[in-house]
C-alpha cells in the first residue's frame, strides 16, 4: 500500500476532501433550505461545530442491545463510504480506477443502508426496527432504475464498467447526457440518489413526525456524529458519481474546474429544490413510484442505449 | 495416487455406512469422522495426479470432478462436525447410517466413466434425499418426502431418456460419457438438451422444478437441509450442467438465452417468494433456489469469464447457504423454533451463532469484500462481454436478465436483513436466557465463515487460480481470464480497515458511555412493542399485480407438483368412477371384452 493510496484515501479525494466539502455542502442544504422558509439559516461553519459538539456528548447505549454492532455499524458505514468517495473521486479527478468498477461501486453504495438497518435493529427499539424496514423497502425501490440508469453509461461507453473507460468515453464522444436515452437516465437518477441518501421526498425511514428518528433514535454523541457526517458526504459523491456518469466528469484545463463547479452546485441545488418543494410520500408509494414509473423510463433509456440514440 | 484407488471413495464411505448400522451411536460419529477426514485428505492429494482413470475404465475423474468432489468432502466433514451434537436421538443411527452413504452416492456421480453408472448413482443420490426427508418432523414431512422424491424421481426419468437419446447411436459397452456428444443439427438435439436439462433443475433446485426445496428445508432435519439441498445437490446438478454445455452438446445461442432467462427469473421468483416467508427455513429455502439461477446463468452462458464466475459460485453457495442453514439449526436448537414470531433478540444469547450468520448473509448478499461478491462479479462482466457480440434484439434480453440479476441481489440483501432482524435482533419475546451454541457447532459454522472471508479476499490467488481455471483450460474454454472489470478485494479490505480504525479512535477518545432503557418518548417498552419482522415487506406484498402473483403461489398454482398432482389425478379420477366396485359393472366389462374378442375373431376368420 503506497503513500499515493493512503493520499487518495485519506486526504484527496477520500476522507479530508469528502468530509469538509460535505460538511459545506450540507451549509447550502440548510441555507438554501431556511431560505425556502423564510429563516435567516445557520452560519457557515454550524455543521463543523454540530459534528465536534456530538462528539462531547453522552452515548447513551440501550442495556439490552448488541453494544458491538450498535457502536460498529456507524463506523462501519463511514469506513464504506470514504472508500466510495476515493474510488468515485479517483476515477473523477485522475481518470485511473481505484479499488474497483461500476459494479464494485453499486454493492459499496448497498453498505450503507445495511449498516443503517443493523444498527437501528440492534437495539430493540420498536421505531429503529420500523425504521430499518422502511430502509430496506426504500432500497429496494430505488435500485431497481439505479440498476437501469447505471447500465446505461456502461452501454453507451461501449459494455465497460471501469470508471475510467466510461469517462474516456465521454471525453471522445461528448457527455452521455448530451442524447435521449443519457437525459432519460440522469433525471431518473437524480431520483434515486434523492431516494439513496433519504431526502425528502424520500426522508421514509427517518419519518421524524412518525417514527421519531426511525433507526437513528437510539443514536447520541460520537456514533450519532458519525451517522450525520455520513450523511453530509453522501451529498459530495452522489453528484460527483452523476458527474462521472453523464455530465462528461472532470477536466482540470482551460475553463473546466469552473464548470466542473457549476455542474456540481446544479445538481446539488436540484436536490436541494426538490427537498424543500415536496412533501414526504409514503412507502407504498414510494415503491410504486420506483416500480411502476422510474422503471419503465429508465428500461427505455436502456433501450434507446442499445439501439444507439 | 493409483488410479484404482478412486474406488476408495465409494468404497470407503459406503462400507463405513454399513459398518455403522452395527456400532453405538458415538462409535459410528468417531468412525464417520475418521472416513470423511482420510477421504478429504485424498481428494486433496488428487487434484495433483489429474487426470484419473481406473484400470477397468468405469471410475475416472478429470479436473471438473476432482474440482467438485474436493468440495463434496469439505462441506460432508464440516456438516458432519456440526452433526456431532443436535441431531434428534430417535433419528440418530439413521442419520448416521445415510450421510456416508449419501457421500457414497455422490461421490459415484462424480467419478463414473459410463453413462448408466452414472444414472443409477445419481438416482441413489436422490433416494438419500427421500430418506433423510423421511427423518423430518411436523404435520407433513411425509407429503413433503413424497413430493421430493416424485420431483427428483421424475426427473430422473427425464435424466435416462436424455442420455439414452445422446447415445442411442453407439453400441452399450462404448456408453462412456467422453464419447456422448450431439451436433445442433442433430433432430434429437433440443429434446436431449432439455431431457438433461430437466434432471439438472430439479437436483439442483432450480424454476419450475424447486417447489420441493422449500418444503424438504421445513420439514427435514437441519443438518440434512445443509448437508444436500444446500450442498451437494447443487454441486452435482451443475457438474451435471457444466458436463452439457462443454462436453455433451455443441451448445446453440439461443439455448444459452433460454438458460439464462430461466436463471433470471429463478433469482427473482425465489426471492420474491423469500422475502415474504414467515418460517426462517422457508425463507432460506427459496433463497437457495434464488442463488441455483446465478449458477446458471454463469454456466449457462458459455462466456469463459461466467462460465468460471458460475462454478465459482456454486462453490461459494454451499459454503456461505451451509453456514446459514446451521446457524439456524443452533438458533432452533435452542429455542425449538424457526417462526419469526417466535424468535428475536437471540444475538445477545449466542454472539459467535450471530457473527457467523452476519457473515453468511453479508456474503450471499454479494456485499464486497464476501466471496458471494466476487462470484457475482465476473458472472456480471461474462454476461456483459457476451452481450457485446450480440445482435441489438438479443443485447436488450441480455441486459434484462442481468439486471434481474442484480436486481436479485438487492432482493437477497433484503430478504437476509429480514433474517438477521427476526431472529438475531430486534427484541427478545421474553423468553428465558439463550446460551451459546456447542463447540463443535459454533466450529462448523465458524469454518463455513472462514471460507467466506477467505474466498472473497483471495479469489484471484486460491480458488480461481488453483482449482477454477485449471478446469476451464482443460475442458478447453479458456487457458487464463482476462476480466474486464477492476476490483481489489485485498486492498478495498485494508483501506476499510484503516478508515474503521481512525473512525474507531475518534469514538474512543471521545466517549462518554451511559447505559439506559430504550427510548419509546416516555411511553414503556412492553415487549408486545416489537417488530418480529414478519411484516417487513408487507406493502410490496399488497402491490396490486404483486399480490395476486403471490396469493397464487400460496395457492400453488405455480408449483408443478400440485399442478402435476391435479392433473394425474383427474385423469385417475376418471379411470376410479369406471371401477365402481360392484359385480354388475365388472360383468358387463367381461361380456364387452368378450364380444370384442368374438369380433375381432370374425374379421380375422372372414
Amino acid at each position: 500500500m503506497s503513500l499515493l493510496t493512503l493520499f487518495y484515501l485519506l486526504i484527496f479525494p477520500g476522507l479530508l476532501f469528502t468530509a469538509v466539502l460535505g460538511l459545506s455542502v450540507g451549509w447550502v442544504d440548510r441555507k438554501l433550505s431556511a431560505r425556502f422558509q423564510f429563516r435567516v439559516g445557520p452560519p457557515f461553519f454550524q455543521n463543523f461545530y454540530d459534528f465536534i459538539k456530538l462528539l462531547g456528548k453522552e452515548t447513551l447505549i440501550v442495556r439490552d442491545s448488541v453494544q458491538s454492532l450498535f457502536i460498529a455499524a456507524p463506523l462501519i458505514a463511514f469506513a464504506a463510504l470514504v472508500c466510495i468517495s476515493a474510488l468515485i473521486g479517483v476515477a473523477l479527478f485522475f481518470g485511473a480506477s481505484f479499488i474497483g468498477d461500476l459494479y464494485v461501486l453499486m454493492y459499496l453504495l448497498m453498505v450503507y443502508s445495511v449498516m443503517v438497518i443493523l444498527g437501528g435493529s440492534a437495539t430493540g427499539n420498536v421505531y429503529s426496527s420500523i425504521g430499518a424496514g422502511r430502509e430496506m423497502k426504500l432500497l429496494l425501490a430505488d435500485e431497481l432504475a439505479f440498476i437501469l440508469v447505471c447500465l446505461v453509461p456502461i452501454v453507451k461507453a461501449g459494455y465497460e464498467i471501469r470508471l475510467s473507460e466510461i469517462l474516456s468515453a465521454q471525453q471522445l464522444g461528448g457527455a452521455f447526457i448530451a442524447s435521449p436515452s443519457g437525459i432519460l437516465a440522469f433525471l431518473i437518477a437524480l431520483i434515486c440518489i434523492q431516494a439513496k441518501m433519504a431526502l425528502p421526498p424520500f426522508n421514509i425511514p427517518e419519518a421524524e413526525t412518525e417514527i421519531v428518528e426511525g433507526p437513528f433514535m437510539e443514536y447520541s454523541g460520537p456514533p450519532l456524529a458519525f451517522w450525520k457526517l455520513n450523511h453530509f458526504m453522501m451529498y459530495v459523491f452522489y453528484p460527483f458519481l452523476l458527474i462521472l456518469l453523464f455530465l462528461g466528469g472532470f477536466s482540470a484545463g482551460g475553463w473546466g474546474v469552473l464548470w466542473f463547479i457549476l455542474k456540481y452546485l446544479l445538481i446539488v441545488v436540484v436536490m436541494i429544490i426538490i427537498k424543500n418543494t415536496n412533501p414526504r410520500v409514503r412507502i407504498d408509494t414510494a415503491l410504486h413510484f420506483f416500480w411502476n414509473i422510474a422503471f419503465p423510463v429508465s428500461l427505455v433509456a436502456l433501450i434507446l442505449a442499445v439501439l444507439g440514440v | 495416487m493409483e488410479p484404482s484407488a478412486l474406488i476408495y471413495f465409494l468404497v470407503i464411505p459406503a462400507a463405513v455406512s454399513l459398518i455403522n448400522l452395527l456400532l453405538p451411536v458415538r462409535a459410528a460419529k468417531a468412525l464417520t469422522v475418521i472416513a470423511l477426514l482420510y477421504l478429504l485428505v485424498r481428494s486433496i492429494h488428487s487434484l495433483s495426479h489429474l487426470p484419473l482413470l481406473s484400470e477397468c475404465g468405469l471410475w475416472g475423474a478429470d479436473r471438473l470432478a476432482a474440482f467438485v468432489l474436493l468440495f463434496v468432502h469439505i462441506l460432508s466433514l464440516v456438516i458432519l462436525v456440526f452433526s456431532l451434537k443436535g441431531v434428534r436421538s430417535e433419528i440418530q443411527r439413521a442419520f448416521f447410517v445415510l450421510y456416508p452413504l449419501t457421500v457414497a452416492f455422490c461421490n459415484g456421480v462424480l467419478l463414473s466413466q459410463h453413462t448408466i453408472a452414472f444414472i443409477i448413482f445419481w438416482g441413489l443420490s436422490g433416494l438419500s434425499l427421500y430418506f433423510f426427508a423421511l427423518m423430518g418432523q411436523g404435520d407433513s414431512y411425509s407429503q413433503t418426502a413424497k413430493k421430493t422424491f416424485i420431483i427428483i424421481g421424475g426427473s430422473d426419468v427425464f435424466l435416462i431418456f436424455g442420455f439414452i437419446l445422446l447415445a442411442a447411436r453407439l453400441p452399450v459397452k462404448e456408453w462412456n460419457l467422453s464419447a456422448l456428444q450431439m451436433q445442433s443439427g442433430d433432430p434429437l438435439y433440443y429434446l436431449a438438451f432439455f431431457s438433461l436439462l430437466i434432471a439438472v433443475l430439479a437436483k439442483a433446485g432450480g424454476f419450475p422444478l424447486h417447489s420441493w426445496v422449500p418444503d424438504f428445508s421445513k420439514t427435514s432435519p437441519i443438518e440434512s437441509t445443509a448437508f444436500l439441498p444446500s450442498s451437494l445437490d447443487k454441486l452435482l446438478g451443475i457438474f451435471l450442467l457444466a458436463r452439457m454445455m462443454t462436453a455433451f452438446f455443441a451448445v446453440e445461442l439461443i439455448v444459452k438465452m433460454i438458460i439464462i432467462s430461466i436463471g433470471a427469473i429463478t433469482v427473482v421468483g425465489a426471492v420474491m417468494m423469500a422475502i415474504m416467508q414467515p418460517n426462517a427455513r422457508r425463507l432460506l429455502g427459496y433463497s437457495t433456489v434464488s442463488q441455483v439461477g446465478y449458477m446458471l446463468m454463469g454456466v449457462g452462458s458459455g462466456n469463459p469469464i461466467a462460465f468460471a464466475g458460475g462454478l465459482f459460485h456454486m462453490v461459494n453457495h454451499t459454503l456461505y447457504k451451509s453456514n446459514l442453514f446451521l446457524s439456524l439449526g443452533s438458533v432452533e436448537k435452542q429455542t425449538g423454533s424457526s417462526e419469526f414470531r417466535d424468535l428475536g433478540g437471540i444475538a445477545k444469547g449466542m454472539p459467535l451463532t450471530f457473527l457467523m450468520a452476519l457473515i453468511g448473509s453479508l456474503a450471499i448478499s454479494g456485499i464486497p469484500p464476501f466471496s458471494g461478491f466476487y462470484s457475482k462479479w465476473m458472472i456480471y462482466q461474462g454476461l456483459l462481454e457476451q452481450t457485446k457480440t450480440l445482435p441489438a434484439g438479443y443485447q436488450i434480453w441480455m441486459l434484462i436478465c442481468l439486471l434481474l440479476a442484480i436486481f436479485g441481489s438487492a432482493l437477497t440483501l433484503a430478504c437476509f436483513v429480514k433474517f438477521l432482524h427476526a431472529v438475531f435482533l430486534g427484541r427478545n419475546p421474553g423468553r428465558e436466557k439463550i446460551h451459546e451454541a456447542p463447540a463443535n457447532q459454533w466450529l462448523a459454522t465458524g469454518i463455513f465463515a472462514l471460507f467466506c472471508i477467505v474466498f472473497g479476499l483471495f479469489a484471484a490467488a486460491l480458488p480461481l487460480k488453483r482449482l477454477i481455471i485449471p478446469v476451464l483450460a482443460e475442458l478447453g474454454i479458456a487457458a487464463d481470464l482476462s476480466l474486464i472489470g477492476y476490483y481489489d478485494p485485498l486492498l478495498l479490505t485494508g483501506l476499510f480497515a484503516i478508515v474503521f480504525l481512525i473512525g474507531w479512535v475518534v469514538y474512543r477518545a471521545t466517549r462518554v458511555v451511559r447505559y439506559d432503557e430504550i427510548y419509546l418518548g416516555g411511553m414503556a417498552a412492553e415487549t408486545r412493542f416489537r417488530v418480529s419482522g414478519v411484516d417487513f415487506y408487507r406493502e410490496i406484498r399488497q402491490m396490486p399485480l404483486l399480490q395476486t402473483i403471490y396469493t397464487a403461489a400460496e395457492k400453488k398454482y405455480c408449483d408443478i407438483y400440485e399442478l402435476g398432482s391435479k392433473g394425474t389425478f383427474f385423469f385417475s379420477g376418471i379411470l376410479q368412477k369406471l371401477h365402481p366396485g360392484l359385480l354388475q359393472w365388472y360383468l358387463f366389462y367381461i361380456l364387452l371384452g368378450l364380444l370384442l374378442l368374438l369380433l375381432i375373431t370374425i374379421n380375422i376368420g372372414g
